[in-house]
């Protein structure tokens, strides 16, 4: 049985200074999903828990000026909920939607699914596919760090330590921009992804893709975008052939990335399966797939 | 029969709204002053001689009391049924990772823990066995027990089934099928994990409450290895949450070391398994690898069977003598053949071990044989649903066995009602001519039936005895030896009592199981309840009734033939109704005893083991299965998107109850087919809880449409036979059939999950020994 303490933060300095209150080895608390499960098996890391969760800063979700601000404690529950992210970047809500089950929503946050930066993190692809920002507040002062690069290897950031994610920005796509999240589970709830992948563009006038975002989840060590795949796309008439070659890329990419795994005779077919159906959901309008 | 009023209708389960709220206590919640708690340390190698073990160490730990090794037992500890190979805590060697070693008491969880670790155990590593095939060649190390015979001491026993000779009538047959088959093991995963609280007594004896499913079981086995009369130990049952099989031999270790803890401190003393220790320490269903040959004629009769396999029991025999044995019955399927033999081996390894879990052997066998035969309809070009109907048993058939069926067989009436039910007919013929769609998914449908020997069969003598006591206030309380696990038996006695006695069913409580108060009723497995249970409940109802009817008569001054009953009351020739509670204080005036005991003992029966020919069970129990599925054919993901399920369970007592089992079987069977296997590598478990461990949630199952066919067996209590476990076999085949329908992919090793669906294989890790041995220490 674990002993350490526990204080709630009020507000976000409170958060800070607590954090960093020296002689203690003090951590963020958000919903509990990851830490908890971790104290289970993991000698204690930490003195004590600051819970975060309740400082209604973080606990909000805004819009001004086309871009978004998530707070840092935001739960998934309240993101698959909220009208403007469904309406603008329905992928990010299908991918909260898609995490654990419905008790696990309510409690889950972004804060905690970024800094714990498990490969298979779900919020994670939409939002690299987004440029989301982190915002990071600590004793030194404050920082923004693009989640694709706050991310460095699986379970890994630059987080520091007495680092608070007080909130996540993006701008929210065009408003014709179609998006597209595909998990592969081994049962529907409850489930980490085996594979997943998120996907946003734009088609122009003449029906020629001109704007594409690629993040797969679970591929390779960290969730980022496939710029090269991206690249592929650009300038193209949509079409299964091009998603096809598209998806054959990807995958190469990704076994480049990797190396052949344990894993990797399953990915490499999935993945492209995964890849060629958000594709031509987005630019297809092919429902059936996503 | 005159009209039933409250058998077959709809009532309400004994004890499921206490369930509901989160009232019910189990053994986990049982807290007395000055309790203690127990911690098992565990062996973390799959095979190894203990070459040191000093507990003196953790006596010195603050708050540890005692602490026990196999010496504080007499005879090691040794026990078990029907072969003793185990110990209450493992004596001179261990054979599998998480096998008790020694156990500390002490007066917190902490404490208890911080007590096991500073035990000091040095084992010395021997070579170990993880592959069943390889566990009778001559230089395998030995796990099992020396044998008298001579044979190899891996070797657990043989298990046929002979009926002429198949090898020569396959050569005549037109088709024929031979493939392998392979099952895993499978968690039981109940919801609370083993527990159990001993208590001494100012007599020197032992008050056990054991989370397991029969209690006289541990009572024998604590009074052998304490040395004790079994009138000195009394067990007492509380709510179980969840067994499924699962809480035998581990139940009775905790059972007995508690007792051996509680004696030895003279305070209660109470263990409580973490989800981890259960997974770990724990006996599993049991890996069977098969080889199925199958012979048929061109116009769809099938004549002939070779069946060959072999059982993983794992480190232990535990109930695996019977599980082979039960499996070697039903290796054939529900089908006539002109030739059958089956030839069962069973062996110990060091992957665990494996014990009792729903469906018992059959569950097994049924995946194997209900796929070849689907592979063989699919030879002969022949719908597989045409073609169970073809060969399938029928009352007057003989079975391979050599028995003739001589009433209640309803897998006929079972097959073309789930046919309806699913609209097959339709569906098959679409999905047969699918084209490939763009989206990669297809949709097929497949069909799996059953038969399912009710209750022991040849294991065992077969008989319970029920009592009814009509209290002063004219409360009827009833007893059995037999546990309501979660199956609802408890209800099903309530209202055959309350039918029988003509009583409104809210006058009737049923105790909880108590060897100072139960009868020995046999063990509460086998799907046995219901019928055996039933029987003795109905026997001492209609015991009590006697008196009662007696009083009436004498207080209405009439012949018993006379009397009638108008709901509870009875009525006279002089057609005035006096109340059921008058006609009971005026049995209690004329001194009448108002309690009575009901013996049931099941029909004989007989098997010559070694020509493996005999009648095995009294009565069978048929089931037929239909899934309808839709394949990501590049992705591998199984949709379930439809279960159908017709049963002949003989006549329904408590019909939630019944559907509830098939439910919650089907579930069970859902799991074994697309997601569970117990992965043991090198003896070590990888999947320590459910974060790794899947079963299904509620997103995943889709409907499902159950029925009944009430073939009524003529010595079931009103017509019944059973529904537990049989609700589970057919489950597994049938999605595999629809898989191999939808994608032309036959999943021949089970579970049927993303990769094997996919490539036809499944991707294994690296082994690591890490979660196992850091997971036995978490405190
Ligand atoms: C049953 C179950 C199912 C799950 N299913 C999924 C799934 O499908 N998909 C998925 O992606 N994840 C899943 N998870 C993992 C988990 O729910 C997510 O990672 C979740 O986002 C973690 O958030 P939390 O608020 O609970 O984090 P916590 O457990 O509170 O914290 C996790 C880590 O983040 C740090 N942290 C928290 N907030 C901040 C902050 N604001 N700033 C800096 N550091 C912070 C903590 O110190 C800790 O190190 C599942 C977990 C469980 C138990």
């Amino acid at each position: 049985m674990s002993n350490y303490d526990y204080a709630i933060a009020q507000t976000i300095e409170d958060a800070v200074s607590l954090l960093n209150e020296p002689g203690k080895r003090s951590i963020p608390l958000a919903g509990g999903t990851d830490v908890f499960v971790a104290l289970r098996v993991n000698d204690l890391w930490f003195d004590r828990l600051v819970d975060v969760g309740r400082i209604p800063e973080m606990r909000q979700i805004r819009e001004e000026g086309g871009k978004v601000s998530l707070g840092g404690a935001v739960q998934f529950k309240q993101a698959v909920e909220n009208p403007t992210l469904r309406e603008r970047v329905s992928f990010l809500s299908a991918a909260c939607e898609s995490i654990g089950g419905p008790a696990i929503r309510n409690a889950g946050t972004f804060g905690g699914n970024i800094a714990n930066a498990a490969a298979c993190a779900d919020s994670l692809p939409a939002l690299v596919c987004l440029e989301a920002e982190a915002h990071l507040c600590s004793a030194k002062g404050e920082r923004v760090v693009p989640v694709e690069e706050l991310v460095t290897a699986p379970h890994k950031t630059q987080i520091e330590h007495g680092e608070l994610i007080t909130h996540i920005t993006f701008t929210l796509p065009p408003k014709k921009a179609r998006s597209c999240f595909i998990k592969i589970g081994r049962r529907k709830a409850q489930s980490i992804s085996r594979l997943s992948i998120a996907v946003i563009g734009t088609l122009d006038e003449d029906g020629i893709i001109d704007y594409v975002r690629i993040c797969p989840g679970a591929a390779v060590a960290t969730p980022v975008r496939f710029r090269n795949v991206e690249q592929t796309l650009i300038g193209k008439r949509p079409g299964k052939e091009l998603f096809a070659a598209a998806g054959d890329q990807l995958v190469a990419e990704m076994i480049e990335s990797t190396g052949r795994r344990w894993s990797t005779p399953y990915k490499e077919v999935a993945l492209k399966t995964i890849a060629e159906r958000a594709l031509a959901n987005i630019f297809l309008q092919d429902e059936s797939s996503c | 029969m005159a009209e039933l009023k409250y058998i077959g209708k709809p009532a309400q389960r004994v004890g499921g709204l206490e369930k509901v709220m989160g009232k019910t206590k189990y053994v986990g919640d049982y807290n007395l002053p000055g309790m203690l708690y127990a911690r098992t340390l565990r062996s973390d190698l799959p095979h190894a001689r203990i070459k040191r073990l000093d507990v003196s160490p953790a006596l010195k730990v603050p708050g540890v009391l005692a602490a026990i090794t196999s010496e504080d037992f007499h005879n090691h500890g040794q026990f078990g049924f029907p072969i003793k190979d185990m110990y209450m805590l493992a004596y001179e060697k261990v054979r599998y990772v998480g096998e008790g070693i020694a156990t500390v008491a002490a007066e917190t969880p902490a404490a208890a823990a911080a007590g096991m670790q500073a035990i000091i155990c040095e084992l010395e590593e021997l070579p170990a066995i993880f592959d069943m095939d390889e566990a009778l060649a001559p230089e395998a190390p030995q796990v099992g027990p020396l044998r008298a015979d001579g044979k190899h001491p891996n070797f657990l026993g043989h298990y046929p089934v002979y009926k002429g000779n198949p090898e020569e009538m396959l050569k005549q047959c037109d088709v024929t099928i031979d493939q392998k088959y392979e099952t895993v093991m499978q968690e039981h995963a109940y919801i609370e994990t083993e527990g159990a609280l001993g208590i001494a007594t100012t007599e020197g004896g032992v008050v056990v409450y054991v989370s397991c499913q029969s209690p006289f079981i541990p009572r024998g086995h604590i009074a052998s290895v304490l040395n004790l009369p079994e009138g000195r130990v009394r067990v007492i049952v509380p709510p179980v949450g969840g067994s499924f099989g699962g809480k035998d031999d581990l139940n009775y270790q905790a059972a007995g070391q508690v007792a051996a803890l509680a004696l030895k401190t003279k305070r209660p003393v109470r263990m409580t398994f973490s989800r981890e220790e259960s997974m770990i320490a724990s006996y599993k269903r049991g890996a069977m690898r098969m080889n199925i040959r199958l012979g048929a004629d061109k116009d769809g009769t099938l004549r002939a069977c070779q069946f060959k396999s072999t059982y993983d029991s794992g480190a232990y025999s535990s109930q695996s003598p019977f599980t082979s044995w039960r499996a070697s019955i039903h290796a054939m399927g529900a089908y006539r053949y002109d030739a059958c033999t089956v030839d069962i081996n069973t062996v110990y390894t060091n992957q665990g071990y494996a014990g009792a879990y729903r469906g018992f052997g059959n569950t097994e066998v049924c995946s194997g044989i209900e796929q070849a035969v689907d592979e063989m309809a699919d030879a002969l070009k022949m719908d597989p649903m045409d073609f169970r109907l073809k060969n399938c048993l029928k009352v007057g058939d003989v079975t391979p066995h050599s028995q003739t069926l001589t009433e209640s067989v309803g897998l006929t009436d079972c097959l073309l009602a789930v046919r309806k039910m699913s609209d097959w007919d339709r569906k098959r013929k679409n999905y047969s001519n699918q084209p490939v769609n763009g989206d990669g998914k297809r949709r097929g449908i497949g069909v799996a039936a059953l038969f399912h020997g009710t209750s022991l069969g040849a294991e065992g003598a077969d008989e319970a005895t029920g009592t009814i006591e009509l209290h002063d206030d004219n409360l009827v309380t009833l007893t059995s030896g037999l546990t309501d696990y979660g199956t609802g038996s408890r209800t099903v006695y309530t209202l055959i009592a309350a039918e029988v006695l003509g009583i409104d069913p809210s006058r009737i409580r049923v105790h909880l199981p108590d060897t100072n108060t139960a009868k020995d009723s046999g063990p509460t497995v086998a799907s046995r309840a219901t019928m055996l249970g039933g029987n003795a409940t109905k026997v001492a109802a209609l015991n009590l009734l006697q008196n009662l009817d007696w009083a009436a008569a004498d207080l209405l001054n009439c012949d018993l033939h006379q009397l009638q009953r108008v709901g509870e009351s009875y009525v006279g020739p002089s057609e005035e109704p006096v109340s059921w509670e008058t006609v009971v204080s005026h049995a209690r005036e004329m001194g009448l005893v108002l309690s009575a005991h009901g013996k049931w003992t099941a029909p004989l029966i007989q098997w010559d083991e070694e020509h493996g020919t005999g009648i095995p069970y009294f009565a069978y129990h048929f089931g037929a299965q239909v899934a309808e599925v839709e394949v990501d054919m590049n992705t591998g993901l199984t949709d379930v998107i439809g279960l159908w399920a017709v049963h002949d369970i003989g006549k329904v007592i408590f019909p939630q109850g019944a559907y509830g089992q098939l439910y919650g079987g089907i579930s069970h069977g859902f799991g074994y087919a697309l997601y569970e296997d117990v992965d043991y590598m090198d003896g070590y478990l990888q999947s320590v809880n459910f974060d790794t461990y899947l079963i299904p949630t509620s997103a995943d199952m889709p409907e499902i449409h159950g029925g009944f066919v009430e073939a009524e067996f003529s010595q079931g209590p009103f017509g019944a036979k059973n529904i537990a476990e049989p609700a589970m076999v057919p489950t597994a085949p049938a999605i595999l059939n629809a898989i191999a329908h939808a994608s032309g992919r036959r999943i021949r090793k089970l579970p049927a999950n993303l990769e094997r669906v996919m490539l036809g294989e499944a991707l294994k890790k690296k082994a690591s020994t890490v979660s196992c041995k850091v997971a036995l220490n978490i405190t």
